[in-house]
């Protein structure tokens, strides 16, 4: 197994974020790492969807409203341990991106972006009528008047700890992808990417590599959704808007759809660079207007966005370089 | 033998393949014809990726029955009239892609495409990107993945095209040298007539969707309602 240049310094990357983050980081930024975490994630599985087979998923954000929904649901309502509730969020979301699949299978380019946008939009307003579960009664588990816990990893119970919790998972996704881009699955995208008349001819089932990555995507935004819901012990609506959706996607091209180091990137811009302007006493909406330039930026000038500048910098190959 | 019975497709009103009937046999065959002429179409159709009716038949058996997909799995090959290189895979990668869709055992495969590579001759850059291949190495890399596995039809769409006369001359030593290689009927479209005199031992020609002409190249080319259809000519099709 081979392991780019770029693969190792992600890795080591990793291991000193493991290490130092949770040291370095004190209160509030304790939270704001665990979600840029969460949110890096989500930003792998538009990432790769992006770059590896040409589709715009503008729903990604909202399916991590719905790992949240279904961590939290399942929390409040069975006393499973944080990682089974986790995965069956993973796995349901997932699913739900392979049903969103469906009309990807006949639609591309805009049209395709266009039914993941109102997939977002339908999310947000089942999110925004009905609210996140927090241990209430019914179906949609809302209660007016108190807040039950949300049981966190035995692993992972402080805040420290469950940020390299997090970390740790987000690594595993990370590697997923690796894996599955280094074998059969990658080979087949990229000749999907290239032309499905092509992939047919070669014998590629188009459709079940299709559903495949929306599922590998769902699956990731999933697993962002779930953390988010831990490391906050509540999830709210205005989080999961389709707004957000969006917003992530124009960060995924701002870092960097191919890589890696893209996903972290787009993480860091949407949720630490807000987070920075408020510290500095500065409007955290003005993080938007930055947004709005460097997407300018990467659309006019880095194509492989800003990881893909850094790579090219460090002459890591970006043009063969898989995550 | 590749026989066609009857093939025929219309888009709409219009009818882009009219009952074409051909028993192809030669190991390397042709087909020509103007642009619009059909050609493309019917490769198309022996892909699956358009409906017809009429017959193929490939040695007896029938492709059209299975999903086009599987039709490679199979034994059919084909390459387009632009080179469908994937750029961020490398050259053993992209014959990998196909590969991974046949029959048979890791190492068989991995000893199918080295087999490929070396027929073709770019075993040395096999793990270089597409994104870096020139316009031959890219053509080259097409005729590697047509000929791995064990494939029963190759058809090539324009193989030659953008290459200078060197590299369609040793592309057509290729191409020449695939029924050799095991047990593959080729079919060759290109708009090259010294390239299909060269290399095809029959050819069948195609004009506005009907079959003017099928036999052995050199008798076809000859014949004036051909060299009519190329050059524009009104001539007693029947």
């Amino acid at each position: 197994m081979r392991i780019s240049r770029s693969g190792l310094a992600g890795l080591t990357l990793a291991v000193i974020a493991v290490l130092v983050l949770p040291m370095a980081a004190g209160g509030q930024w304790l939270k704001i790492f665990t979600s840029t975490t969460a949110f890096a994630l989500a930003a792998m599985g538009a990432g790769f969807m992006y770059a590896r087979l040409g589709m715009v998923s503008l729903a990604q954000v909202g399916l991590m409203g719905l790992g949240g929904w279904i961590t939290l649901r399942l929390n409040h309502a069975y006393g499973f341990p944080f990682e089974v509730n986790l995965l069956i969020g993973a796995v349901i979301t997932s699913v739900l991106g392979m049903v969103l699949a469906l009309p990807a299978l006949r639609m591309r380019g805009l049209y395709l972006a266009l039914i993941t946008l109102m997939v977002a939009g339908g999310l947000e307003v089942i999110f925004t009528a009905h609210q996140f579960p927090n241990g209430g009664a019914g179906f949609w588990g809302v209660g007016t008047s108190f807040s039950a816990t949300m049981r966190r990893p035995a692993l992972g119970q402080s805040d420290e700890s469950f940020l390299r919790y997090a970390l740790v998972i987000a690594v595993l996704g990370f590697l997923l992808i690796d894996a599955h881009l280094r074998s059969r699955p990658g080979r087949a995208w990229a000749l999907i990417r290239r032309s499905e008349a092509a992939a047919l001819a070669s014998g590629v089932n188009v459709t079940l590599y299709k559903t495949w990555a929306f599922g590998l995507s769902g699956l990731l935004a999933g697993l962002g959704g779930g953390i988010l819901a831990a490391s906050l012990g509540l999830l709210d609506a205005a989080t999961f808007r389709a707004s957000e959706s969006v917003l992530l996607f124009a960060l995924v091209v701002v870092g960097g759809a191919r890589f890696w180091l893209g996903a972290v990137i787009t993480a860091v811009l949407y949720r630490v660079a807000p987070g920075l302007l408020n510290n500095w006493g500065v409007d955290a909406d003005l993080a938007l207007v930055f947004f709005g330039a460097a997407l300018l930026h990467a659309v006019i000038t880095a194509p492989e966005g800003i990881a893909g500048q850094i790579f090219g910098l460090f002459k890591m190959e970006a043009a063969n370089d898989r995550a | 033998m590749i026989a066609l019975e009857n093939l025929t497709v219309r888009f709409g009103g219009i009818v882009a393949l009219d009952a074409v009937t051909a028993q192809v046999s030669a190991p390397v065959s042709g087909i020509i014809g103007p642009n619009g002429a059909g050609k493309t179409t019917t490769m198309n159709v022996i892909s699956g990726f358009l409906t017809s009716s009429g017959s193929v038949t490939v040695d007896g058996v029938d492709p059209m029955q299975m999903p086009p997909h599987l039709r490679t799995r199979w034994g059919l090959r084909r390459s387009f009239q632009r080179e469908q290189i994937a750029d961020d895979l490398t050259v053993a990668e992209n014959l990998w892609a196909i590969a991974d869709n046949l029959a048979g055992s890791r190492a068989t495969k991995r000893a199918d495409i080295e087999t490929a590579l070396e027929f073709v001759g770019i075993t040395a850059i096999a793990g270089k990107p597409g994104a870096r291949l020139n316009t031959f190495e890219r053509r080259l890399c097409d005729l590697a993945r047509c000929v791995t596995g064990n494939p029963r039809l190759i058809m090539l769409d324009e193989p030659a095209g953008g290459l200078t006369v060197e590299e369609t001359a040793r592309l057509g030593d290729l191409i020449t040298a695939i029924p050799d290689l095991g047990r593959a009927q080729v079919l060759v479209i290109d708009h090259d007539v010294d390239l299909i005199s060269r290399i095809c031992r029959e050819t069948l020609v195609l004009d506005f969707g009907r079959r003017i002409a099928f036999g052995p190249t050199s008798v076809v080319l000859a014949d004036p309602a051909v060299k009519a259809a190329y050059l524009g000519i009104e001539a007693d099709h029947a």
